[in-house]
């Protein structure tokens, strides 16, 4: 850096680094991954969060053109990591949002790329590969890395299913399908959704006629693989 | 291997055919030259070839009835392209190392090969001179594909998995009717006969048709059909 002030190269630094937010649930990952993303000079831990809902908060606070968001999978509940990243895209279009998992799974790695992720990283890879693939994924480039990397075939299946089963019901008839996917009876689907019995029943067959099942438990098998609906524990 | 295997060595083995005293192989490709070269390299790699086939109709075929354990394959055929022999197989049938062999080295095309179960990828120009090694490797289990086109495919999931999110953003938002009207746009048919067809006014049709446009962003008829066919909401 001959030529300019120790100054000018500071400021010029801190312009250019790459703002980063570090969303895990578990505090000692989350300061971990922060302290290691810090010490490195290109990139910069703009803010953390434990919880989707803080996530959107501080990513909300961040005043950057060019942010990338690392979303841990492991957020459960209704407010899951797919529910973030699916929120984060549609409110924070411009931002590069990148799942990172724990010897993902090719399912995992590609519903978080149909919901909304440019893509996953893994803690399972070297030091210096997790920072770079931060980085290129700053650059606005398409990052798999870790374990999943070796399984981008499957990933793309993974996404394909989801797609088909998406295309073929509409927004009501997931809707719908959600809500049964609790176990409740049509009546009580219908109550929840404040419509009759009867359209439930309705809705409930289309459902299986457009996924080619005979019952329910077919359909919602179905719908769960795909990521429409969840069942049970968070992936 | 004398005696028992070691647990640590069976799970290493595991997917691949390593282990196995005689791999049998198909070789399917449309020219004689490249035939025989993918013949010779399976020789070299000390893998049996029970069928060299020209077609891709030959080829299901013969994997169908010689059940091989490997099969090496030209995606330029004369009859159909080399996708369509690996869809057709079912899991059953379909070879359990498949190497793919291609003049081209697009993203999507290797995508496309790695999501029909293909173990390997390598380009004519640049992989028919090692084939041997090749196909060694991917006997052992190995995925083989050059790291600049492993890039490639990965970037070609990038927009795969966006397309499939925008295509289904919009699928969710269009009623069955208006997913009924689009489909009928694209197959080219008037707004008259789409009115005949599902007995409606033409007056509604064009209401749909409106709807439809808004919910993809387009205004006209061609950028519809087009911009549906992107998103794979419909089939040209």
């Amino acid at each position: 850096m001959s030529g300019s002030s120790v100054n000018e190269t500071k400021a010029t630094r801190a312009i250019r680094r790459l703002g980063v937010v570090v969303v895990d649930p578990f505090p000692v990952v989350r300061e971990g991954l922060a302290s290691t993303i810090e010490v490195n000079p290109g990139l910069e831990v703009l803010a953390q969060a434990s919880s989707a809902e803080e996530a959107i908060a501080v990513v909300g606070g961040v005043r950057r053109s060019r942010v990338v968001v690392l979303v841990a999978m492991g957020l459960a509940g209704d407010k899951d990591s797919y529910w973030l990243i699916r929120t984060l895209r549609e409110r924070f279009p411009g931002y590069t949002i990148l799942g990172l998992g724990a010897n993902a799974d090719p399912h995992v790695v590609s519903r978080a790329l149909f919901v909304g992720a440019d893509g996953f990283v893994d803690k399972n890879i070297e030091l210096d590969e997790f920072l770079a693939a931060i980085k290129s994924a700053g650059n606005e480039e398409m990052v798999i890395a870790g374990p999943a990397a070796a399984s981008v075939g499957k990933i793309a299946e993974g996404i394909e299913r989801r797609r088909s089963v998406g295309l073929r019901l509409t927004r009501r008839e997931r809707e719908v399908l959600a809500v049964a996917a609790e176990g409740l009876t049509a009546r009580e689907i219908a109550e929840r959704l404040g419509v009759r019995e009867r359209t439930v029943t309705t809705h409930l067959a289309r459902i299986y006629g457009k996924l080619g099942v005979g019952n329910r438990l077919a359909a919602l098998r179905m719908a769960a693989r795909s990521g429409l609906v969840s069942i049970g524990p968070a992936e | 291997m004398a005696g028992r295997p070691h647990t640590h060595l069976a799970f290493r083995l595991s997917g691949s055919l390593a282990g196995m005293d005689v791999v049998h192989a198909v070789v399917a490709a449309g020219h004689p030259v490249v035939r025989s070269v993918i013949d010779f390299a399976c020789r070299e790699a000390g893998v049996t070839v029970l069928a060299k086939v020209e077609t891709a109709s030959a080829a299901i075929e013969a994997c169908r009835s010689r059940r091989p354990e490997l099969l090496v394959l030209d995606l330029e055929l004369p009859d159909a392209d080399g996708f369509r022999v690996l869809s057709e197989l079912d899991d059953v049938d379909r070879p359990e190392a498949v190497l793919v062999l291609s003049d081209h080295a697009e993203g999507d095309l290797v995508l496309r090969a790695l999501r029909l179960g293909a173990r390997g990828y390598v380009t004519k120009a640049e992989g028919l001179r090692d084939l041997a090694s090749t196909i060694t490797r991917v006997l052992a289990g190995e995925r083989v594909i050059a790291p600049g086109m492993e890039q490639d495919a990965v970037l070609a999931l990038g927009r795969f998995a966006r397309r499939a999110r925008e295509g289904a953003e919009v699928a969710a938002h269009l009623t069955s009717r208006e997913q009924q009207v689009l489909e009928l746009l694209s197959d080219g048919h008037t707004m008259r006969q789409i009115a005949t067809r599902l007995g409606i006014s033409p007056r509604t049709v064009e209401t749909h048709v409106a709807k439809v446009y808004r919910k993809l962003g387009v205004r006209t008829r061609v950028q519809a059909v087009s911009r549906a066919a992107t998103l794979g909401l419909v089939e040209l």
